[in-house]
């Protein structure tokens, strides 16, 4: 008791610094006026936003954080395109899964996710070239969001797949959504191509690693993406599969130079440490991801609102204001 | 007693560096007149006082003290990096010391060392699970970093022992908010303006939640409430803003001239005016208004917005 109230008169005293006080400068105040006309735009009074989740296998369950931080500050997020792991959590949040629900899913998965990787499967891929096989992951999916087609998803959705025979790049945007996530995710070189629409689909990240063309084929004006790339420079792979891997990567980082000058704002979570085989660090991987978004998030705040004012101004006239 | 008896033998016997948890540490009392220094501010002299033979000579509760001392002084001081590193050795010494603990935390969070500042306040946690510091430390950093369901929660751990200070009633409250908790986040306010009345920041904070609420007639009173409780021109500002939203052009005018009167640059007084202008119908003078946010020299983000206003002001109608 009297240590109780020792610690409440201490407390009382003791000048401890409770938080900044709301920042209330020329540059704050404008942002977050200038922040609601953008959140309460009518529909074409502002670009129409696509959020652009890249390929990362393990590494992409970042994309998780991500999302959560954007749907906590209320950024407005229009339509989806994701490729290999962005498109898995993609299609998820597409579909209408909130971020804690995608985080319990993320949080629930491991290295066997998704494959039939067993220690026979992992023997004959190796002795006999037998390749293993993703439908586990269409499971999984199937599982989480049922049965739906592209145009059931609550928000406009695509993912990229690669056409191992011809190197296309197939952007899906219509059909089953297990499916096509499913050949979105089917790592070349582990899993065998998926035959579908008399195609033969591999991993999209070994063409498409950023989507930002999906995003824009979607109606995308505006497109924020989330970048989960591998640090290839710290890594050194020990076996087969990693090599193989890494290679995958390393092309896609190539890929991704590119890609990244599409996009209008790029949020990458410093994830590049994380191997494909960590299932471990699945939580770090998410709060990295909150984390680099949360403190990106006031830019990118700035990058739509500079982007959507001529639109916008259109109805801040007299005439404009009356029209609406 | 007997069974009280046997235990208490062996913690005896287990070793003296260690019996003194039963009665408390020993101290001799020597850091008394060092502690009046610091009690006094007097960094430079507590500094000067607690030499290194100074410093042998204490021990138990005197020598932990020490470190705390030493390491406040310098950090008062500005002697960030020495701060530091006395603070480092406190710890090392005493790993379970919750004050050194989280002195190091709170000053690895001011220098945005915020994964460091986080290992050590949980680390305080564990010995003390009510520590106040530690929780508003983690409170902080897990608003900063995003995570706003748990930085509410080290609020609310917090204000179990600091349920009297408003700042702290008001962070919570600003947390809750951008969760939209509104409910809460209405009661935290209240909780922070009965403790605090005069303090402007409560009601700034309120007009946020009115406003957020859309309430634009509430958030303005309340706007005007902390106006006259003197709050900064942040306040008036924000009403010349809010003003426009409300479409109440005439009187954002006239309260942006108040804010420009005093800072003839003021970036949001100057958009208020080009926008109040915008819905009085008139064009021109919204964009005189823009001139001078849109000189080269300026890079804040109100000048890069009024330039791409004062572009689309300038731009035919149809080619928007």
């Amino acid at each position: 008791m009297i240590r109780r109230a020792a610690a409440a008169c201490l407390a009382a005293l003791i000048a401890v610094p409770a938080s900044a006080a709301l920042d209330l400068s020329a540059d704050a105040l404008l942002r977050d006026h200038l922040w609601r006309e953008v959140r309460q735009a009518p529909s074409g009074r502002r670009p129409r936003v696509g959020l652009v989740l890249s390929a990362g296998s393990l590494r992409g369950v970042a994309h998780v954080g991500v999302i959560q931080a954007l749907e906590d500050a209320g950024f407005p997020i229009d339509l989806v395109a994701g490729t290999s792991m962005g498109a898995v959590i993609g299609s998820m949040y597409a579909a209408g899964m909130t971020p804690k629900r995608l985080r319990d899913f993320a949080t629930s998965i491991n290295v066997g996710s998704g494959n039939n990787l067993s220690s026979s499967s992992l023997i004959s891929l190796l002795l006999f070239d037998k390749l293993l096989s993703s439908e586990n992951t269409e499971i999984m999916l199937r599982k989480n969001i049922g049965g739906i087609r592209f145009d059931q998803t609550l928000k406009p959705f695509a993912c990229v797949s690669m056409d191992v025979y011809t190197g296309e790049a197939i952007i899906f945007r219509d059909g089953d959504v297990a499916k096509a996530v499913r050949a979105s995710m089917n790592l070349p070189g582990i899993f065998r191509p998926l035959e579908y629409r008399h195609r033969f689909l591999v991993d999209g990240g070994v063409v498409d690693y950023i989507p930002v063309d999906a995003a824009k084929l979607l109606g995308a004006e505006w497109t924020i993406a989330s970048v989960t790339e591998t640090d290839y420079t710290t890594s050194r792979p020990e076996n087969v599969l990693e090599s193989l891997l890494q290679v995958i990567d390393i092309r896609g980082s190539y890929l991704s130079r590119e890609q990244r000058k599409q996009a209008n704002f790029l949020i990458e979570p410093p994830v590049g440490d994380i191997g494909m085989f960590e299932d471990h660090r699945i939580v770090e991987a998410i709060d990295k991801g909150a984390v680099i978004a949360a403190s990106r998030l006031e830019a990118a705040k700035e990058s739509l609102i500079l982007a959507s004012i001529s639109r916008l101004s259109a109805g801040w006239s007299a005439k404009g204001a009356k029209a609406e | 007693m007997r069974r009280l008896a046997l235990p208490l033998a062996l913690l005896l016997l287990a070793g003296p560096a260690r019996a003194w948890r039963l009665w408390g540490e020993p101290s001799d009392k020597k850091i008394r007149p060092v502690q009046a220094l610091a009690d006094a501010r007097r960094p430079a002299e507590v500094l000067a006082a607690l030499t290194p033979d100074f410093v042998q000579t204490l021990r138990g509760t005197d020598l932990r003290q020490a470190y705390i001392l030493k390491g406040d002084s310098l950090d008062h001081l500005g002697r960030v990096d020495e701060a530091l590193g006395v603070y480092q050795l406190g710890v090392k010494l005493f790993p379970g010391n919750v004050d050194l603990l989280t002195r190091q935390g709170d000053l690895l969070h001011r220098n945005g060392l915020d994964d460091q500042a986080r290992t050590l306040y949980l680390k305080a946690i564990v010995h003390e699970p009510k520590h106040f510091g530690a929780h508003l430390g983690l409170a902080e950093i897990d608003r900063r970093s995003g995570f706003l369901d748990r930085s509410a929660s080290h609020y609310e751990a917090a204000l179990e022992t600091l349920d009297g200070r408003a700042d702290v009633w008001r962070a919570y409250a600003e947390t809750l908010l951008a969760q939209r908790d509104w409910t809460t986040g209405d009661l935290a306010i209240a909780r922070a303006i009965s403790l605090d009345p005069k303090n402007a920041d409560g009601h700034v904070l309120t007009a946020f939640a009115r406003r957020a609420q859309g309430d634009m007639t509430g958030a303005l009173a309340a706007l005007d409430d902390a106006l006259a409780l003197g709050a900064d021109a942040g306040a008036r500002r924000a009403k010349a803003l809010w003003l426009v939203e409300a479409g109440r052009p005439a009187e954002a005018l006239a309260e942006a001239d108040r804010v420009l009167k005093d800072s003839p640059g003021d970036g949001a007084a100057l958009w208020a005016r080009a926008r109040a202008q915008l819905l009085l119908g008139r064009g021109a003078e919204a964009l005189r208004d823009l001139v001078p946010l849109t000189t080269p020299a300026r890079a804040d983000f109100a000048s890069r917005a009024a330039r791409g206003l004062r572009d689309a002001i300038a731009a035919p109608a149809e080619a928007r």
